[in-house]
Protein backbone atom coordinates (compact mmCIF):
# COMPACT_ATOMS: atom_id res chain seq x y z
CA UNK A 1 0.00 0.00 0.00
CA UNK A 2 1.17 3.54 -0.66
CA UNK A 3 2.80 5.58 2.09
CA UNK A 4 1.00 8.78 1.13
CA UNK A 5 -2.74 8.45 1.25
CA UNK A 6 -5.33 10.58 -0.49
CA UNK A 7 -8.06 10.37 2.08
CA UNK A 8 -11.60 10.94 0.81
CA UNK A 9 -13.66 9.20 3.48
CA UNK A 10 -14.05 12.21 5.76
CA UNK A 11 -17.70 11.42 6.50
CA UNK A 12 -16.57 8.25 8.26
CA UNK A 13 -13.78 9.93 10.21
CA UNK A 14 -11.39 12.76 9.52
CA UNK A 15 -7.79 13.64 10.34
CA UNK A 16 -7.53 15.52 13.61
CA UNK A 17 -6.42 19.09 12.97
CA UNK A 18 -3.07 19.90 14.61
CA UNK A 19 -4.60 22.92 16.31
CA UNK A 20 -7.34 20.71 17.75
CA UNK A 21 -4.73 18.32 19.10
CA UNK A 22 -2.78 21.19 20.67
CA UNK A 23 -5.96 22.57 22.28
CA UNK A 24 -6.75 19.16 23.78
CA UNK A 25 -3.28 18.34 25.12
CA UNK A 26 -3.35 20.50 28.27
CA UNK A 27 -6.58 18.76 29.34
CA UNK A 28 -4.89 15.39 29.20
CA UNK A 29 -1.46 16.23 30.61
CA UNK A 30 -1.82 19.33 32.82
CA UNK A 31 -5.41 19.64 33.85
CA UNK A 32 -6.88 16.16 34.21
CA UNK A 33 -9.47 17.01 36.86
CA UNK A 34 -13.16 16.32 36.53
CA UNK A 35 -15.39 19.35 36.12
CA UNK A 36 -16.29 20.39 39.66
CA UNK A 37 -18.45 23.02 41.32
CA UNK A 38 -17.02 26.35 42.50
CA UNK A 39 -16.63 24.88 45.99
CA UNK A 40 -13.95 22.37 44.94
CA UNK A 41 -10.23 22.63 44.11
CA UNK A 42 -9.05 25.08 41.44
CA UNK A 43 -8.06 22.46 38.89
CA UNK A 44 -11.63 21.14 38.85
CA UNK A 45 -13.06 24.65 38.62
CA UNK A 46 -10.78 25.37 35.64
CA UNK A 47 -11.86 22.11 34.03
CA UNK A 48 -15.48 23.11 34.47
CA UNK A 49 -14.75 26.49 32.89
CA UNK A 50 -13.10 24.77 29.89
CA UNK A 51 -16.15 22.52 29.51
CA UNK A 52 -18.54 25.48 29.70
CA UNK A 53 -16.48 27.50 27.20
CA UNK A 54 -16.48 24.56 24.79
CA UNK A 55 -20.23 24.15 25.18
CA UNK A 56 -20.77 27.82 24.43
CA UNK A 57 -18.58 27.75 21.32
CA UNK A 58 -20.39 24.70 19.92
CA UNK A 59 -23.94 25.78 20.68
CA UNK A 60 -23.21 29.23 19.22
CA UNK A 61 -22.77 27.48 15.88
CA UNK A 62 -26.45 26.49 16.19
CA UNK A 63 -27.43 29.85 17.68
CA UNK A 64 -28.78 28.15 20.80
CA UNK A 65 -28.00 28.72 24.47
CA UNK A 66 -25.48 26.73 26.57
CA UNK A 67 -28.26 25.38 28.79
CA UNK A 68 -29.68 23.65 25.72
CA UNK A 69 -26.60 21.62 24.80
CA UNK A 70 -25.19 18.47 26.34
CA UNK A 71 -22.07 16.53 25.43
CA UNK A 72 -22.28 12.84 24.56
CA UNK A 73 -19.87 10.20 23.28
CA UNK A 74 -20.87 10.88 19.68
CA UNK A 75 -23.70 10.92 17.17
CA UNK A 76 -24.87 7.39 17.97
CA UNK A 77 -25.40 8.18 21.63
CA UNK A 78 -27.02 11.53 20.84
CA UNK A 79 -29.58 10.00 18.50
CA UNK A 80 -30.23 7.10 20.89
CA UNK A 81 -30.89 9.58 23.67
CA UNK A 82 -33.11 11.73 21.45
CA UNK A 83 -35.31 8.91 20.19
CA UNK A 84 -35.44 6.67 23.27
CA UNK A 85 -35.53 9.62 25.65
CA UNK A 86 -38.56 11.22 23.98
CA UNK A 87 -40.31 7.91 23.34
CA UNK A 88 -40.05 6.82 26.98
CA UNK A 89 -40.97 10.22 28.38
CA UNK A 90 -44.04 10.57 26.17
CA UNK A 91 -45.13 6.92 25.96
CA UNK A 92 -48.37 7.68 27.78
CA UNK A 93 -49.27 10.40 25.28
CA UNK A 94 -48.66 8.36 22.16
CA UNK A 95 -46.58 5.64 20.58
CA UNK A 96 -46.14 6.73 16.98
CA UNK A 97 -42.75 7.81 15.61
CA UNK A 98 -41.90 8.96 12.08
CA UNK A 99 -38.45 8.70 10.49
CA UNK A 100 -37.24 8.71 6.90
CA UNK A 101 -36.20 5.41 5.35
CA UNK A 102 -32.71 6.72 4.53
CA UNK A 103 -31.67 7.72 8.06
CA UNK A 104 -28.24 6.73 9.24
CA UNK A 105 -28.03 3.68 11.52
CA UNK A 106 -28.15 5.53 14.87
CA UNK A 107 -31.67 6.74 14.07
CA UNK A 108 -32.78 3.84 11.86
CA UNK A 109 -31.78 1.08 14.26
CA UNK A 110 -32.95 2.96 17.36
CA UNK A 111 -36.37 3.32 15.70
CA UNK A 112 -36.34 -0.41 14.91
CA UNK A 113 -35.45 -1.18 18.54
CA UNK A 114 -38.35 1.00 19.72
CA UNK A 115 -40.63 -0.79 17.26
CA UNK A 116 -39.75 -4.09 18.96
CA UNK A 117 -40.73 -2.52 22.26
CA UNK A 118 -44.19 -1.76 20.91
CA UNK A 119 -43.83 1.68 19.34
CA UNK A 120 -45.39 2.17 15.94
CA UNK A 121 -42.83 3.51 13.43
CA UNK A 122 -43.58 5.04 10.02
CA UNK A 123 -40.63 4.93 7.60
CA UNK A 124 -41.22 7.79 5.16
CA UNK A 125 -40.22 7.11 1.58
CA UNK A 126 -37.99 9.59 -0.24
CA UNK A 127 -37.85 10.66 -3.89
CA UNK A 128 -35.12 9.73 -6.38
CA UNK A 129 -32.82 12.41 -4.96
CA UNK A 130 -33.46 11.49 -1.35
CA UNK A 131 -35.93 14.21 -0.39
CA UNK A 132 -38.82 13.64 1.98
CA UNK A 133 -42.23 14.81 0.71
CA UNK A 134 -43.63 17.39 3.14
CA UNK A 135 -47.23 16.51 2.31
CA UNK A 136 -46.56 12.87 3.02
CA UNK A 137 -44.95 13.84 6.29
CA UNK A 138 -47.97 15.91 7.27
CA UNK A 139 -50.38 13.14 6.25
CA UNK A 140 -48.40 10.63 8.32
CA UNK A 141 -48.74 12.63 11.52
CA UNK A 142 -51.49 11.16 13.67
CA UNK A 143 -53.07 11.93 17.03
CA UNK A 144 -50.59 9.67 18.79
CA UNK A 145 -47.45 10.85 16.95
CA UNK A 146 -44.89 11.92 19.53
CA UNK A 147 -41.70 12.29 17.51
CA UNK A 148 -40.40 12.93 14.00
CA UNK A 149 -36.74 12.24 13.24
CA UNK A 150 -35.59 13.31 9.79
CA UNK A 151 -31.93 13.95 9.16
CA UNK A 152 -30.40 17.19 7.92
CA UNK A 153 -27.74 15.85 5.51
CA UNK A 154 -27.59 12.29 4.27
CA UNK A 155 -24.51 10.26 5.19
CA UNK A 156 -24.15 8.58 1.80
CA UNK A 157 -25.66 10.75 -0.93
CA UNK A 158 -25.45 14.16 0.77
CA UNK A 159 -29.09 15.18 0.31
CA UNK A 160 -29.83 18.21 2.51
CA UNK A 161 -33.44 18.15 3.69
CA UNK A 162 -35.40 21.35 4.16
CA UNK A 163 -35.42 21.08 7.94
CA UNK A 164 -36.99 24.53 8.33
CA UNK A 165 -40.13 23.34 6.54
CA UNK A 166 -40.08 19.93 8.28
CA UNK A 167 -39.77 21.68 11.65
CA UNK A 168 -42.71 23.96 10.81
CA UNK A 169 -44.91 20.97 9.97
CA UNK A 170 -43.96 19.31 13.26
CA UNK A 171 -44.43 22.55 15.19
CA UNK A 172 -47.90 23.03 13.68
CA UNK A 173 -48.86 19.59 14.98
CA UNK A 174 -47.09 19.93 18.34
CA UNK A 175 -44.80 17.00 17.56
CA UNK A 176 -41.20 16.95 18.74
CA UNK A 177 -38.72 17.13 15.86
CA UNK A 178 -35.22 15.63 16.02
CA UNK A 179 -32.67 15.98 13.24
CA UNK A 180 -29.40 14.13 12.83
CA UNK A 181 -26.98 16.84 11.70
CA UNK A 182 -23.81 14.74 11.93
CA UNK A 183 -22.94 15.37 8.29
CA UNK A 184 -23.95 19.03 8.13
CA UNK A 185 -22.82 20.49 11.44
CA UNK A 186 -20.23 23.16 10.63
CA UNK A 187 -20.75 22.66 6.89
CA UNK A 188 -24.39 23.70 6.35
CA UNK A 189 -25.81 26.32 8.74
CA UNK A 190 -28.58 25.53 11.21
CA UNK A 191 -30.11 28.34 13.24
CA UNK A 192 -32.32 27.00 16.03
CA UNK A 193 -33.53 30.52 16.81
CA UNK A 194 -35.14 30.55 13.34
CA UNK A 195 -35.91 26.86 12.78
CA UNK A 196 -38.20 25.28 15.41
CA UNK A 197 -36.27 22.01 15.62
CA UNK A 198 -36.27 20.53 19.13
CA UNK A 199 -33.32 18.14 19.10
CA UNK A 200 -30.16 18.21 16.99
CA UNK A 201 -27.48 15.50 16.91
CA UNK A 202 -23.94 16.74 16.21
CA UNK A 203 -20.47 15.16 16.26
CA UNK A 204 -16.83 16.17 16.02
CA UNK A 205 -15.38 13.33 13.97
CA UNK A 206 -16.37 14.55 10.44
CA UNK A 207 -14.97 18.08 10.99
CA UNK A 208 -11.37 17.26 12.02
CA UNK A 209 -12.29 17.02 15.68
CA UNK A 210 -11.67 14.01 17.91
CA UNK A 211 -13.68 10.80 17.78
CA UNK A 212 -15.72 9.87 20.86
CA UNK A 213 -17.31 13.26 21.39
CA UNK A 214 -20.61 14.59 20.14
CA UNK A 215 -23.56 16.43 21.49
CA UNK A 216 -27.27 16.90 21.52
CA UNK A 217 -29.03 20.23 21.29
CA UNK A 218 -32.22 20.02 23.38
CA UNK A 219 -34.60 22.96 23.09
CA UNK A 220 -35.69 24.24 26.48
CA UNK A 221 -38.88 22.51 27.61
CA UNK A 222 -38.47 19.42 25.37
CA UNK A 223 -39.75 16.25 27.06
CA UNK A 224 -36.88 13.79 27.26
CA UNK A 225 -35.85 11.07 29.70
CA UNK A 226 -32.27 10.39 30.78
CA UNK A 227 -31.02 7.07 29.37
CA UNK A 228 -27.74 6.49 31.20
CA UNK A 229 -28.00 6.14 34.96
CA UNK A 230 -25.26 7.44 37.21
CA UNK A 231 -24.24 10.93 38.24
CA UNK A 232 -25.91 14.24 37.58
CA UNK A 233 -23.65 15.54 34.81
CA UNK A 234 -24.82 17.36 31.69
CA UNK A 235 -28.01 18.88 33.08
CA UNK A 236 -28.74 15.51 34.68
CA UNK A 237 -29.38 14.08 31.20
CA UNK A 238 -26.15 12.21 30.56
CA UNK A 239 -24.33 10.56 33.45
CA UNK A 240 -20.60 9.91 33.38
CA UNK A 241 -17.34 11.79 33.81
CA UNK A 242 -17.22 14.47 31.13
CA UNK A 243 -14.76 14.08 28.27
CA UNK A 244 -13.14 17.48 28.70
CA UNK A 245 -10.26 17.00 26.21
CA UNK A 246 -12.86 15.83 23.71
CA UNK A 247 -15.17 18.78 24.39
CA UNK A 248 -12.30 21.26 24.08
CA UNK A 249 -11.19 19.59 20.84
CA UNK A 250 -14.73 19.63 19.48
CA UNK A 251 -15.00 23.36 20.21
CA UNK A 252 -11.65 24.04 18.52
CA UNK A 253 -12.78 22.04 15.47
CA UNK A 254 -15.91 24.20 15.25
CA UNK A 255 -13.86 27.38 15.67
CA UNK A 256 -11.59 26.39 12.77
CA UNK A 257 -14.38 25.93 10.23
CA UNK A 258 -15.49 28.93 8.25
CA UNK A 259 -17.59 29.74 5.20
CA UNK A 260 -14.49 30.15 3.05
CA UNK A 261 -13.34 26.61 3.83
CA UNK A 262 -16.78 25.20 3.07
CA UNK A 263 -16.82 27.03 -0.26
CA UNK A 264 -13.33 25.73 -1.10
CA UNK A 265 -14.40 22.16 -0.28
CA UNK A 266 -17.58 22.55 -2.32
CA UNK A 267 -15.62 23.80 -5.34
CA UNK A 268 -13.22 20.86 -5.10
CA UNK A 269 -16.14 18.46 -4.72
CA UNK A 270 -17.83 19.95 -7.81
CA UNK A 271 -14.65 19.50 -9.81
CA UNK A 272 -14.35 15.92 -8.62
CA UNK A 273 -17.97 15.12 -9.43
CA UNK A 274 -17.84 16.76 -12.86
CA UNK A 275 -14.42 15.29 -13.64
CA UNK A 276 -15.52 11.73 -12.83
CA UNK A 277 -18.78 12.01 -14.73
CA UNK A 278 -17.17 13.59 -17.78
CA UNK A 279 -14.24 11.18 -17.93
CA UNK A 280 -16.13 7.98 -17.22
CA UNK A 281 -19.11 6.86 -19.31
CA UNK A 282 -22.16 5.11 -17.84
CA UNK A 283 -22.30 6.71 -14.43
CA UNK A 284 -25.16 7.92 -12.23
CA UNK A 285 -24.92 10.70 -9.69
CA UNK A 286 -26.54 9.48 -6.48
CA UNK A 287 -28.28 12.31 -4.68
CA UNK A 288 -29.10 15.80 -5.89
CA UNK A 289 -26.83 18.19 -7.77
CA UNK A 290 -27.95 21.13 -5.66
CA UNK A 291 -29.04 21.02 -2.00
CA UNK A 292 -26.21 18.64 -1.25
CA UNK A 293 -23.64 18.67 1.57
CA UNK A 294 -20.55 20.48 0.20
CA UNK A 295 -18.17 17.61 0.95
CA UNK A 296 -20.07 14.71 -0.60
CA UNK A 297 -19.94 13.08 -4.04
CA UNK A 298 -21.54 9.69 -4.62
CA UNK A 299 -21.44 8.05 -8.03
CA UNK A 300 -22.46 4.66 -9.36
CA UNK A 301 -20.15 3.23 -12.00
CA UNK A 302 -22.11 0.68 -14.00
CA UNK A 303 -20.90 -2.90 -14.56
CA UNK A 304 -18.34 -2.85 -11.73
CA UNK A 305 -18.52 -3.69 -8.05
CA UNK A 306 -17.88 -0.99 -5.47
CA UNK A 307 -15.61 -3.30 -3.44
CA UNK A 308 -13.35 -3.86 -6.43
CA UNK A 309 -13.16 -0.12 -7.07
CA UNK A 310 -12.33 0.69 -3.44
CA UNK A 311 -9.72 -2.09 -3.27
CA UNK A 312 -7.95 -0.98 -6.45
CA UNK A 313 -8.09 2.68 -5.43
CA UNK A 314 -6.64 1.68 -2.06
CA UNK A 315 -3.75 -0.01 -3.85
CA UNK A 316 -3.14 3.33 -5.57
CA UNK A 317 -3.22 5.10 -2.19
CA UNK A 318 -6.77 6.46 -2.33
CA UNK A 319 -9.29 5.87 0.49
CA UNK A 320 -13.00 5.99 -0.41
CA UNK A 321 -16.06 3.95 0.55
CA UNK A 322 -18.88 2.13 -1.23
CA UNK A 323 -22.52 1.24 -0.68
CA UNK A 324 -21.80 -2.29 -1.78
CA UNK A 325 -22.78 -5.13 0.52
CA UNK A 326 -19.39 -6.71 1.40
CA UNK A 327 -17.95 -3.32 2.37
CA UNK A 328 -20.72 -2.78 4.89
CA UNK A 329 -20.58 -4.44 8.31
CA UNK A 330 -24.26 -5.35 7.85
CA UNK A 331 -23.40 -7.22 4.62
CA UNK A 332 -26.40 -5.61 2.99
CA UNK A 333 -26.50 -3.24 0.00
CA UNK A 334 -26.92 0.43 0.88
CA UNK A 335 -30.43 1.10 2.17
CA UNK A 336 -29.97 4.70 0.99
CA UNK A 337 -29.37 3.81 -2.67
CA UNK A 338 -32.21 1.29 -2.51
CA UNK A 339 -34.35 3.98 -0.82
CA UNK A 340 -33.93 6.40 -3.73
CA UNK A 341 -35.16 3.72 -6.10
CA UNK A 342 -31.87 2.11 -6.99
CA UNK A 343 -31.45 -1.60 -7.55
CA UNK A 344 -28.72 -3.89 -6.20
CA UNK A 345 -26.46 -3.20 -9.19
CA UNK A 346 -26.65 0.56 -8.57
CA UNK A 347 -25.92 0.11 -4.87
CA UNK A 348 -23.05 -2.33 -5.51
CA UNK A 349 -21.39 0.00 -7.99
CA UNK A 350 -21.72 3.13 -5.85
CA UNK A 351 -18.67 4.91 -4.49
CA UNK A 352 -18.74 7.70 -1.92
CA UNK A 353 -16.04 10.38 -1.92
CA UNK A 354 -16.18 12.76 1.07
CA UNK A 355 -13.77 15.67 1.17
CA UNK A 356 -12.25 17.59 4.04
CA UNK A 357 -9.84 20.37 4.96
CA UNK A 358 -6.74 18.51 3.84
CA UNK A 359 -7.78 17.69 0.28
CA UNK A 360 -6.44 19.87 -2.54
CA UNK A 361 -6.67 20.36 -6.30
CA UNK A 362 -3.78 18.01 -7.01
CA UNK A 363 -5.58 15.22 -5.17
CA UNK A 364 -8.81 15.84 -7.10
CA UNK A 365 -6.91 15.49 -10.40
CA UNK A 366 -5.19 12.34 -9.15
CA UNK A 367 -8.45 10.75 -7.98
CA UNK A 368 -10.23 11.49 -11.28
CA UNK A 369 -7.32 9.98 -13.23
CA UNK A 370 -6.93 6.90 -11.00
CA UNK A 371 -10.66 6.21 -10.84
CA UNK A 372 -10.99 6.48 -14.64
CA UNK A 373 -8.15 3.98 -15.12
CA UNK A 374 -9.48 1.56 -12.51
CA UNK A 375 -13.02 1.64 -13.93
CA UNK A 376 -11.76 1.13 -17.48
CA UNK A 377 -9.64 -1.87 -16.49
CA UNK A 378 -12.36 -3.39 -14.33
CA UNK A 379 -14.95 -3.01 -17.08
CA UNK A 380 -12.68 -4.87 -19.46
CA UNK A 381 -12.86 -7.93 -17.22
CA UNK A 382 -16.37 -7.43 -15.84
CA UNK A 383 -18.89 -10.14 -16.84
CA UNK A 384 -21.68 -7.53 -16.45
CA UNK A 385 -19.95 -5.30 -18.98
CA UNK A 386 -19.48 -8.21 -21.38
CA UNK A 387 -23.15 -9.21 -21.02
CA UNK A 388 -24.16 -5.66 -21.91
CA UNK A 389 -22.00 -5.70 -25.05
CA UNK A 390 -23.68 -8.92 -26.20
CA UNK B 1 11.76 -20.23 -6.02
CA UNK B 2 9.41 -21.68 -3.38
CA UNK B 3 6.53 -19.62 -2.04
CA UNK B 4 6.88 -17.93 1.37
CA UNK B 5 3.13 -17.67 1.66
CA UNK B 6 0.26 -19.62 0.05
CA UNK B 7 -3.20 -18.16 -0.46
CA UNK B 8 -5.93 -20.68 -1.28
CA UNK B 9 -9.03 -18.97 -2.69
CA UNK B 10 -10.48 -21.93 -4.56
CA UNK B 11 -14.25 -21.60 -4.70
CA UNK B 12 -14.16 -17.93 -3.70
CA UNK B 13 -15.52 -15.18 -5.96
CA UNK B 14 -14.80 -11.43 -6.31
CA UNK B 15 -13.72 -9.62 -4.28
CA UNK B 16 -12.52 -12.30 -1.81
CA UNK B 17 -9.44 -13.49 -3.81
CA UNK B 18 -8.25 -9.88 -4.11
CA UNK B 19 -8.90 -9.19 -0.41
CA UNK B 20 -6.99 -12.32 0.63
CA UNK B 21 -4.13 -11.45 -1.72
CA UNK B 22 -3.93 -7.94 -0.27
CA UNK B 23 -3.91 -9.41 3.24
CA UNK B 24 -0.96 -11.64 2.33
CA UNK B 25 0.89 -8.73 0.67
CA UNK B 26 0.39 -6.52 3.74
CA UNK B 27 1.94 -9.18 6.00
CA UNK B 28 4.76 -10.14 3.62
CA UNK B 29 8.39 -9.10 3.93
CA UNK B 30 10.66 -7.82 1.13
CA UNK B 31 11.76 -10.71 -1.08
CA UNK B 32 8.81 -12.96 -0.13
CA UNK B 33 6.97 -14.91 -2.82
CA UNK B 34 3.20 -15.25 -2.53
CA UNK B 35 1.39 -18.02 -4.37
CA UNK B 36 -2.34 -17.53 -4.91
CA UNK B 37 -4.46 -20.47 -6.10
CA UNK B 38 -8.05 -19.98 -7.22
CA UNK B 39 -10.62 -20.66 -9.90
CA UNK B 40 -12.65 -17.44 -10.19
CA UNK B 41 -11.99 -16.22 -13.77
CA UNK B 42 -12.25 -12.46 -13.09
CA UNK B 43 -9.89 -12.67 -10.11
CA UNK B 44 -7.23 -14.16 -12.37
CA UNK B 45 -7.33 -10.85 -14.24
CA UNK B 46 -7.84 -8.59 -11.24
CA UNK B 47 -4.90 -9.86 -9.19
CA UNK B 48 -2.28 -8.99 -11.86
CA UNK B 49 -3.92 -5.55 -12.08
CA UNK B 50 -3.37 -5.15 -8.32
CA UNK B 51 0.22 -6.42 -8.62
CA UNK B 52 0.89 -3.62 -11.07
CA UNK B 53 -0.80 -1.00 -8.87
CA UNK B 54 1.24 -2.06 -5.86
CA UNK B 55 4.53 -2.09 -7.76
CA UNK B 56 5.08 -5.82 -7.12
CA UNK B 57 6.62 -8.37 -9.46
CA UNK B 58 4.38 -10.82 -11.28
CA UNK B 59 6.45 -14.01 -11.52
CA UNK B 60 3.96 -16.22 -13.35
CA UNK B 61 0.36 -17.11 -14.09
CA UNK B 62 -0.30 -20.82 -14.66
CA UNK B 63 -3.60 -22.31 -15.70
CA UNK B 64 -4.82 -25.91 -15.52
CA UNK B 65 -8.45 -26.48 -16.43
CA UNK B 66 -10.52 -23.99 -14.42
CA UNK B 67 -7.80 -23.55 -11.83
CA UNK B 68 -5.13 -20.88 -11.92
CA UNK B 69 -2.01 -20.14 -9.90
CA UNK B 70 -0.45 -16.67 -9.63
CA UNK B 71 3.00 -16.13 -8.13
CA UNK B 72 3.90 -12.65 -6.87
CA UNK B 73 7.21 -11.38 -5.54
CA UNK B 74 7.52 -8.57 -3.00
CA UNK B 75 10.45 -6.40 -4.16
CA UNK B 76 13.67 -6.42 -2.16
CA UNK B 77 14.33 -3.16 -0.32
CA UNK B 78 16.77 -0.78 -2.02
Amino acid sequence: MKDEIIYMDNAASSRLDDEVFEAMKPYMLDNYAVATSDFAYSMGVEAKEALDDAREMIVNELNGTPEEFIFTSGATESSNLALKGVAEELSEEGNHIIISEIEDFPVLNTAKALEKEGFDVTYLEVDEEGFVDLNELEESIEEDTILVSIQHGNQEIGTVQDIAKIAEVCDDHDVIYHTDATHTFGRVPIDVSEVPVDLVTVAAHPIHGPRGIGGLYIREGTSIKKQMNGGFQENNLRAGVENIPGAVGFAKAVELIDEEENKRIENLRNELMEGLMEEIPETILNGPKEKRTPQNANITFHYVEGESITLHLDMRGIAVSTGSACFSKSLEASHVIMGIGGDHERAHGSVRFTLGRFNDQEEIDEVVKATSEVIEELREISPLSKEEEE
Amino acid sequence: MSASKNVDVLGETCPVPLVETRKAVRKASPGDVIEVVGNHPESKEEIPMAVDELGLELLEIKEKGDKWKIRIKIPEED
